[in-house]
C-alpha cells in the first residue's frame, strides 16, 4: 500500500484539497481548550495537539437523538436525508477500531441497520496514530494499539514536522491518488522514525489481561466481587455515552396531534430503568447485577459471540466516571 | 499539608475501632483511585481494611449520595418482607456531605439511630478538571500535597510541578458556608472559618437582559449529553423513578433537543429548590462541564431570601417546600 | 404538521395567542363559569384545565404546555385561607414563587407563565385578568422557547 508524506505547514492544503470532494472533520480546539471533531474549515484552529477527544466519533454514525421516521394522519415517511461524502481526519486508532466493532451489531450481512449503513458507507476515516498514551489508555490490552489500523482508511503518524500517510484500503488509496499533487514521497527514513515512534508508545502501555479473560469471567459470575466492585456505582450513563463501541438504544415515539416521530436516542445497561419489566420485574435490580452485566458484555458475551472485545482501551470510562470506577481494576481483582 | 495526614490517619483509627467493635456493618469513606487527582468511595466491612481509607483534597464524591439506597425497601413487597433490616453505616463526611445527611433526616430518607457520623474538616477540594488544564499538554502520574496548602503533581517526564490551590479549588468550595460538618458523631480536624459568604459567583444572570439571560442559559446546557451524572451524584435525587424515568407519561423526550435538555435542567433547578446545599458533585461528576448549578444557585438564593430557610442546618426542620406560612409573598400574582 | 401550524399561525395577520389555564375546581373554574354565565365577554384564547386544587399543579404541566405550543399559562387558585382543602393553595403558592424566579432566570418572558387567585363570585376579575394575560402575551407574540426544533 501506498505511503505519502506531508509536512505540517502544507496541512491546509492537503485539507482543502479534500474539501473540493468530501465534508471534512478535522480536530480543533474551542475557547474553553476541548480538542473535538469540527467540520472543517472552522473559525478554532486546527490542532494535532491532543491526547484523544472527550466524545468518541460514535455519533456521526449512530447519532445520539435520531429521527427514523416521521408521521402525520396515517402517512409516514423516513426524514428527509442526505448524507455527503464525510471524512474524519485524526481519529485516534482506538476510536477507529471501534468503527469494525460497531459493525459487527449494525452490519451483520442479513440485517444491516440502513440508518447505520449509510453514514458508515459514506465516512472515510483518517487515523492519526499515538505517539503517547494516557495513563487512562490499555488498547494493546483488547488487540489494538497505537498505530493499529483496523477501521481506518488512511493511518497517519506525526513525526514532529510533517505527518507519513498509509493507505490501508482502496478508499485510502483513492485520497492519497486525489490529493497527490499535496504529497511527497514517503522515505524509508521516515518510515523507520514512524514505527519507532509507535513502538515507543507501545512500550508506554501496561498491559491489562490474558487472553483468558473470556474464560475466565465465565466462571466468576456468582463472585462477591461483583457486589464489592458494583456498589460504587451511581447509574449514570457517562461511562456508555462516552465510549466509542457501546451501542444500546431506546425507539420512542414522540406525538403530538396526530403527528410525530420514532425517535432513536442512545441508552445505557447501567441506568436502573434499563431492564425494567412492564410488569415492574427489574432482573438487574441493583448496581452488581448492572455493572457485572457491562464487564460481561464487553470482555465474554462479544468473544463467545463476535471473537472480539468490545472494549477498545480508549479509557474514557475510567477518566470521566464520577466516582473513578476502573473496570481494569474490577478485571484485575477477579483475576482476569 | 500535614492537617490531611493526620485526618487520615484519625479516620482509619476511626473507621478500624468501629468495624472491629461492631458498631457499624460498613463504613463508607473514600480510597485512592487509579488516576491522580481523583479518588473513589470505598465501602468497608471489615476492620482490617481500614488502612485502604484516604482523606485528600480529592475526596470529591458526596458519599451521602449512598445513603437513601441503603435505607430503602426493596420494591417487590415479598423482598422487603424478607430484607434484613439495614445495618448501622459509618460514613465520612466533609461540611457539605454532612449537611445533605441532615437534609435527607429532614426528609426522612435515612435513619439517624442507624448512622454514625465521622466529620471531617475539610479544607476545600481540587476540582481534576481545572487541574489537568493546569498542567497543559501534560499528564499527571500522581498528585499529592506539598504541605504548604498546594498541590504538587509528578508528570509524564517525571518533573514536579506546584499548582496552587486556589487556581485548583473546586467551584462550590470557592463559595462554601460551612466547611465544618454540623452533624458528627465523631469530629476529625480542626474546623476553618467559611470563606464562601463573601464571594459571589458572576454568572451573568444577574442584571442582564432576557434574551440575554435565554441565550446564556442556552448556551449552558447545550453540551449536555443527558447521561444523568448529575442526577445520579446527587444525594437528594432518591426518588425510586425518576419523573424522566417514567413511561407513563414520557414528560420529556429521552434525546438531546435542546427544547428536552432545557425542561429537564429546569425541572431539576425546580425539584432542588430548597433542598439543594450547594456541594457542587453534580458540576463536578458533569463529563462536558456543564455549570450544572446555574439556575439552582439563584434559586437556593431566593428560598434563603423569601422564606429565611437553608437546607440541611437542622434535622427537625421541616422542609421549605412542605410547609407554608400564611404571609408568604405573593407579589408574584397577576391582578386585574 | 404542529410546525405548519405554527409557522402559519405566526404568518398571518391573525395569529392569536393560545393559553392554557389551569383552574381549581372550586374556585376559579366555578368563578369562570360564572363569567360564563353572566355573559361578561374577555377574550376566547384560553382553553381551561379543571384540577381539584392549585396544590396540584406539577411544573411540568405548565412546562410541557410551553413546549407542546402553548404561548402562555395561567393557573388560578383560591384566595389563600378559601382554599377547599384547606391549605393546598398555600402549599402551592411557595412553589409558584419560585417557579417564577425560575422563568426569569431561565430568560423567559415573565409574561408567559402567570398566577393568580379568583373566587367562585368573581366573574369579573376572571373576565379582567384573562383580558390582560391575553393582551400581554399578544404582545410578546408566539412562544418559540422550550418548542422542539422539529417543531420549531
Amino acid at each position: 500500500m501506498n505511503q505519502k508524506l506531508i509536512s505540517h505547514a502544507n496541512l491546509d492544503r492537503l485539507l482543502a484539497r479534500l474539501r473540493e470532494r468530501w465534508i471534512v472533520y478535522a480536530p480543533a480546539r474551542d475557547k474553553a481548550g476541548e480538542v473535538a471533531l469540527r467540520e472543517w474549515p472552522q473559525e478554532e484552529p486546527l490542532t494535532l495537539e491532543f491526547k484523544n477527544f472527550l466524545r468518541s466519533p460514535k455519533a456521526l454514525f449512530l447519532p445520539q437523538d435520531q429521527t427514523l421516521l416521521e408521521y402525520q394522519d396515517g402517512k409516514w415517511g423516513e426524514p428527509a436525508f442526505e448524507v455527503r461524502d464525510t471524512i474524519l481526519f485524526a481519529v485516534r486508532p482506538c476510536d477507529a477500531r471501534a468503527l469494525p466493532v460497531l459493525d459487527r451489531v449494525f452490519l451483520d450481512g442479513e440485517q444491516n441497520d440502513p440508518y447505520y449503513a449509510r453514514l458508515r458507507e459514506k465516512t472515510t476515516v483518517i487515523a492519526l496514530a499515538c505517539t503517547r498514551t494516557m495513563s487512562s489508555c490499555f488498547c494493546t490490552s483488547v488487540g489494538g494499539g497505537p498505530g493499529d489500523a483496523a477501521g481506518s482508511d488512511l493511518l497517519a503518524v506525526d513525526l514532529e514536522a510533517e505527518l507519513l500517510l498509509k493507505a490501508q484500503t482502496g478508499r485510502g488509496e483513492e485520497l492519497l491518488g486525489f490529493a497527490a499533487d499535496t504529497l511527497a514521497e514517503a522515505t524509508p527514513g521516515a518510515i523507520q522514525a514512524a514505527e519507532e515512534l509507535i513502538a515507543g508508545a507501545e512500550g508506554q502501555l501496561a498491559p491489562v489481561m490474558t487472553a483468558e479473560s473470556a474464560r475466565r469471567l465465565r466462571q466468576d459470575y456468582d463472585s462477591p466481587l461483583w457486589e464489592t466492585a458494583g456498589r460504587k456505582c451511581l447509574g449514570c450513563g457517562t461511562c456508555s455515552f462516552l465510549c466509542p463501541t457501546c451501542h444500546c438504544f431506546d425507539i420512542n415515539d414522540e406525538l403530538r396531534d396526530g403527528a410525530g416521530r420514532r425517535v432513536r436516542t442512545w441508552d445505557c445497561c447501567a441506568f436502573p430503568q434499563f431492564t425494567a419489566h412492564a410488569s415492574g420485574h427489574n432482573p438487574r435490580p441493583s448496581p452488581k447485577e448492572r455493572w457485572r452485566q457491562r464487564i460481561m458484555h464487553k470482555f465474554r458475551y462479544a468473544v463467545e459471540n463476535f471473537d472480539v472485545s468490545f472494549c477498545v482501551g480508549c479509557g474514557r470510562c475510567i477518566r470521566y466516571c464520577p466516582v473513578s470506577m476502573d473496570l481494569r481494576a474490577a478485571l484485575k481483582e477477579l483475576g482476569v | 499539608m500535614s492537617a490531611n495526614r493526620e485526618i487520615e490517619a484519625r479516620l482509619r483509627e476511626t473507621a478500624g475501632k468501629l468495624l472491629a467493635e461492631k458498631k457499624v456493618g460498613l463504613f463508607i469513606g473514600y480510597e485512592k483511585a487509579s488516576l491522580p487527582f481523583r479518588t473513589t468511595p470505598l465501602f468497608l466491612s471489615r476492620a482490617e481494611e481500614a488502612e485502604r481509607l484516604a482523606w485528600n483534597p480529592f475526596c470529591t464524591a458526596n458519599l451521602s449520595v449512598y445513603l437513601p439506597r441503603l435505607f430503602q425497601a426493596p420494591a417487590d413487597a415479598r423482598a422487603a418482607k424478607a430484607a434484613p433490616p439495614p445495618p448501622t453505616i459509618g460514613v465520612a463526611l466533609k461540611g457539605c456531605d454532612a449537611r445533605s445527611v441532615v437534609a435527607l433526616l429532614q426528609e426522612r430518607q435515612v435513619r439517624r439511630e442507624n448512622l454514625v457520623l465521622v466529620g471531617i474538616a475539610c479544607q476545600g477540594l481540587v476540582d481534576r478538571r481545572k487541574a489537568e488544564k493546569a498542567l497543559g499538554t501534560h499528564e499527571a502520574l500522581g498528585a499529592g500535597e506539598d504541605g504548604r496548602g498546594n498541590i504538587r503533581a509528578v508528570v509524564e517526564d517525571g518533573t514536579e510541578v506546584t499548582l496552587r490551590r486556589e487556581e485548583v479549588l473546586a467551584e462550590a468550595c470557592l463559595e462554601c458556608r460551612s466547611p465544618a460538618p454540623s452533624l458528627y458523631d465523631f469530629l476529625l480536624g480542626t474546623p476553618v472559618e467559611a470563606k464562601g459568604a463573601a464571594r459571589r459567583r458572576k454568572d451573568g444572570l444577574e442584571s442582564q437582559p432576557l434574551e440575554a439571560r435565554w441565550a446564556r442559559f442556552q448556551e449552558a446546557v447545550s453540551g449536555c449529553i443527558r447521561c444523568n451524572a448529575c442526577r445520579q451524584v446527587c444525594p437528594m435525587c432518591y426518588c425510586k423513578t425518576c419523573l424522566f424515568d417514567q413511561t407513563r407519561p414520557r414528560w420529556i423526550g429521552a434525546g438531546t433537543d435542546i427544547s428536552d435538555v432545557s425542561i429537564y435542567h429546569l425541572v431539576r433547578a425546580l425539584h432542588l429548590a430548597g433542598r439543594c446545599i450547594g456541594c457542587g458533585a453534580c458540576e463536578r461528576a458533569c463529563p462536558m462541564g456543564i455549570d450544572v448549578r446555574l439556575l439552582e444557585r439563584k434559586l437556593s438564593a431566593e428560598v434563603e431570601k423569601l422564606y429565611g430557610y437553608r437546607p440541611g442546618e437542622a434535622a427537625e426542620a421541616v422542609p421549605v417546600l412542605s410547609c407554608f406560612a400564611m404571609n408568604d409573598p405573593q407579589d408574584f400574582l397577576t391582578e386585574p | 404538521m404542529p410546525s405548519e401550524e405554527i409557522a402559519s399561525r405566526t404568518r398571518s395577520e391573525a395569529w392569536e395567542p393560545r393559553i392554557l389555564a389551569f383552574l381549581c375546581n372550586w374556585c376559579s373554574y366555578a368563578g369562570a363559569d360564572l363569567a360564563g354565565v353572566s355573559r361578561i365577554q374577555y377574550p376566547p384564547n384560553v382553553r381551561i384545565v379543571r384540577v381539584p386544587c392549585s396544590g396540584r399543579i406539577n411544573p411540568l404541566f405548565l412546562l410541557r404546555a410551553l413546549q407542546n405550543g402553548a404561548d402562555g399559562v395561567l393557573v388560578s387558585g383560591c384566595h389563600p385561607g378559601d382554599c377547599h382543602y384547606i391549605s393546598g393553595n398555600l402549599a402551592a403558592r411557595r412553589k409558584f414563587a419560585l417557579f417564577k424566579v425560575l422563568m426569569r432566570d431561565a430568560g423567559i418572558e415573565p409574561e408567559r407563565v402567570q398566577f393568580t387567585w379568583v373566587s367562585a363570585s368573581e366573574g369579573g376579575r376572571f373576565a379582567a385578568i384573562v383580558q390582560k394575560v391575553v393582551e400581554a402575551v399578544q404582545k410578546l407574540g408566539p412562544n418559540r422557547k422550550l418548542v422542539k426544533s422539529h417543531e420549531r
